[in-house]
């Protein structure tokens, strides 16, 4: 029964003070109350301003989410195709959400319900279900046009169950029924997650040696969807989007050695970006999160350093001046005021972090191979690849690593599966993505923040280095 | 003496008749010069890898903490355990020392008469030095068990009151009151609280929600008396970015909220 609803009578009955005398002690009445409720309001003028009451000791559990099958509606060809393809992506994007304990569809009723008027949310409710919450609703295909009816309802609220109610209208097509999903999906993801906005709709960038030569690819978050990017026709590596989705930072192998090119989304085509092309390897570019500078590696005075640029290649300056190789950079997408970085001043490489002016140096890792860093974009994460027991014949192996800045408190999230490098978050700080190597087929891998549901997202040829998008 | 000359002939033509050594000898030359040539390609392509590139290894740089923390926006299914045996960095704390086996005494045993009984001497006990307790400078740092990452704890029982002051929003929107919850559960690190809090000491405080779901105007509303644990509370709350946008059936623009953080 509902916390929030026992205590609103509560409060209730202390304004109305003739009602005293019916102060609930047994759950039964506290039934009966819970239909005056609402008459007694509606007789009242609703103030400007409500109030809450609440604290800790509540519990966190992961809320228990229920996904109908939606009711086709109309005699369609395409709509049972479409149908298909939206109720799978719902169903995988929620479950992919890493928040909700997903009722997996042996457990849900067989109901179909279109509109909140069909739907008999005790079924939910009860067992086996147990549901708190269902998503449900209609689809129909006609003249071309795809449109879904979505709600979203609270199970244990019968007065008032609708939490959200959405339309959607699109091109009738495979792929727009996946989006649509992805959009409801990241609708109810953003309501029940805490206003962080979910990532259905969310790209990675990675590299591929599919065609033959190592080219930019894209896909959805969930490996749907795979398409080239680039087509150079030379060694493309560490691709990363800028924070608008427009423009692609990569480094490639041209006739001058190893240069940080830029690729334009929009136009299709590499621009220019002149602080990339100096001589000496430059390498890893890393946007700022406001996509005004980009950081990169570049060996141009002798020895590899961090260097930054604004994003036409004005305003060049070198951050790091230590004997020892000094690469890819990552800035703290939250603060846009730091950068972590990859150091190899002390000997094997460690992770630091620095001021975005270079000062306040401070190491990160105590020992070990330590490598590939990605900054969290809340701020308080650094996930990166780590050997903790490098050396030769030492036990170790490449797993990747959540460390929480302050604490210096890590995690494993990787055990004794490949080798395992390129760790780069989602913009929900949920997820992480990564490449994984074992028995040389190298491919792209996703996981939860804190190392569970692995799943393996390419299956063709090599993939390499996956960069997820800013949104 | 001919025969001598030539007995001596003989030894010497014997002596020097070759032994089949040639084929080893090449061999063994062989090989050695196949050593050389490897100690010398290691030591270059050893060097050229691995010493230029990363340097000599040793231990440096200075670690510095600076005290924030928050989670990992998931929730956990475990509460934080504090088991050494689940890490692999064992305690620092010595093991509890084992209580002395008290003497015999034999009940039976009669007194002799006349005995005198030396009184056992009473050792001072000796004054334990001062030692200085060595400041431990070095950053908390290792693996711990994942469920002891700061991160959403699912914590039992359901005793906190969610209660309506005004309105009806939390019968009708009881799905965004457990949002608010969840949130806080997150956020409120409780690590930050004094450990000589008394147990289930209280601090309520009232916060605004705005539409988009940021709070502002957190306030003490009753202190528990701890310090630290109102300001954990508060910045609890501080901390949130969002507690998502308010319901869109609720039509006005903010609502207040009164929350307990209970030690």
């Amino acid at each position: 029964m509902h916390i929030g609803a026992l205590t609103s009578v509560r409060s209730n009955l202390r304004s109305a003070p003739g009602r005293i005398a019916h102060r609930m002690k047994a759950f039964s009445r506290f039934l009966a109350l819970s239909v005056l409720v609402p008459l007694t309001f509606s007789a009242r003028q609703l103030p400007a301003q409500d109030w809450v009451h609440t604290g800790t000791n509540l519990g966190a559990a992961r809320l228990r989410v229920a996904a109908a099958d939606f009711k086709p509606v109309g005699s369609d060809p395409q709509a049972p195709a479409l149908k298909a393809v939206f109720d799978a992506t719902l169903y995988s994007d929620l479950g992919n959400a890493g928040i909700f304990d997903l009722v997996s569809k042996s457990l849900s009723p067989q109901s179909m319900p279109g509109s909140p008027q069909e739907i008999l949310l005790s079924q939910w409710a009860d067992a086996p279900a147990n549901a708190a919450m269902v998503a449900f609703g209609a689809l129909s295909a006609d003249n071309g046009r795809l449109v879904v009816y979505g709600w979203l309802d609270d199970t244990r609220n019968t007065a008032a169950p609708q939490v959200l109610g959405k339309q959607y209208n699109e091109v009738a097509s495979q792929d727009s029924a996946r989006t649509v999903a992805h959009r409801f999906a990241d609708e109810i993801i953003y309501r029940l997650g805490g206003g962080i906005n979910g990532i259905a709709e969310t790209k990675i960038y990675f590299v591929s040696s599919r065609t033959g030569s190592k080219e930019i690819w894209v896909m959805d978050y969930d490996g749907q969807n795979q398409h080239q990017v680039t087509h150079l026709g030379s060694i493309t590596l560490s691709p990363r989007i800028s924070p608008d989705n427009t423009r692609l930072a990569f480094a490639t192998m041209g006739s001058a050695g190893w240069s940080v090119r830029m690729y334009s989304l929009e136009l299709g085509r590499t621009v220019s970006f002149p602080a990339g092309t100096a001589g000496g390897s430059n390498l890893s570019p890393a946007w700022s999160a406001d996509g005004t500078k980009i950081a990169f590696s570049s060996g141009r005075t002798g020895d590899s350093e961090i260097w930054v640029s604004d994003v036409n290649g004005g305003n060049l300056h070198k951050l790091t001046s230590f004997r020892g190789p000094d690469v890819a950079p990552t800035w703290n997408p939250r603060t846009n005021a730091q950068l972590a970085w990859v150091s190899g001043r002390t000997g094997l490489p460690q992770i630091y972090i620095m001021d975005q002016d270079g000062a306040n140096v401070q190491r990160m890792t105590d020992g070990g191979y330590a490598i590939s860093p990605s900054w969290s974009p809340s701020g308080q994460f650094l996930t990166f690849s780590w050997n903790r027991k490098y050396g030769p014949g030492a036990p170790g192996g490449q797993d990747i690593y959540v460390m929480d800045i302050a604490s210096k408190n890590w995690l494993q999230l990787t055990h004794e599966s490949g080798s395992n490098d390129f760790p780069s978050w989602s913009p929900d700080t949920r997820h992480i993505v990564f490449e994984r190597t074992i028995g040389g087929h190298t491919q792209i891998w996703s996981m939860l923040s804190d190392g569970t549901q692995q799943q393996q997202l390419t299956h063709t040829g090599n993939n390499f280095m996956p960069n997820w998008s800013w949104k | 003496m001919m025969s001598t000359l030539l007995e001596g002939d003989e030894k010497l033509e014997r002596e020097l008749v070759p032994e089949p050594i040639a084929a080893p000898a090449m061999g063994s030359i062989a090989l050695h010069i196949a050593l050389a040539g490897f100690l010398v390609l290691y030591g270059l392509l050893g060097g050229l890898f691995h010493h230029s590139i990363w340097g000599d290894s040793g231990q440096g740089g200075a670690i510095q903490v600076n005290l924030v923390s928050s989670a990992l926006p998931l929730p956990s299914d475990q509460p934080p355990n504090q088991n050494v045996l689940a890490t692999e960095t064992p305690s620092q704390a010595p093991a509890e020392a084992t209580p002395k086996a008290k003497q015999a005494v034999d009940e039976n045993a009669l007194a002799i008469s006349g005995k005198q009984v030396k009184p056992k001497q009473q050792t001072a006990p000796k004054t334990q030095q001062h030692q200085p307790q060595t400041q431990n400078n070095r950053a908390q740092y290792g693996e711990q068990a994942s469920n002891s990452m700061p991160r959403v704890l699912q914590q039992s029982g359901s005793s906190g009151p969610a209660t309506i002051n005004v309105g009806d929003f939390g019968s009708r929107f009881g799905w965004y009151v457990d949002e608010i919850n969840r949130k806080m559960v997150t956020s409120w690190y409780k690590a930050e609280v004094d450990p000589r809090t008394p147990k289930g000491a209280r601090v309520y405080l009232t916060f605004t929600i705005h539409r988009d779901g940021s709070p502002s105007d957190v306030t003490i509303d009753r202190a528990s008396g701890s310090t630290t644990l109102d300001r954990s509370c508060q910045r609890g709350v501080q901390r949130v970015d969002s507690f998502g946008p308010l319901p869109s059936a609720y039509n006005s623009s903010t609502l207040k909220v009164s929350y307990y953080c209970e030690y």
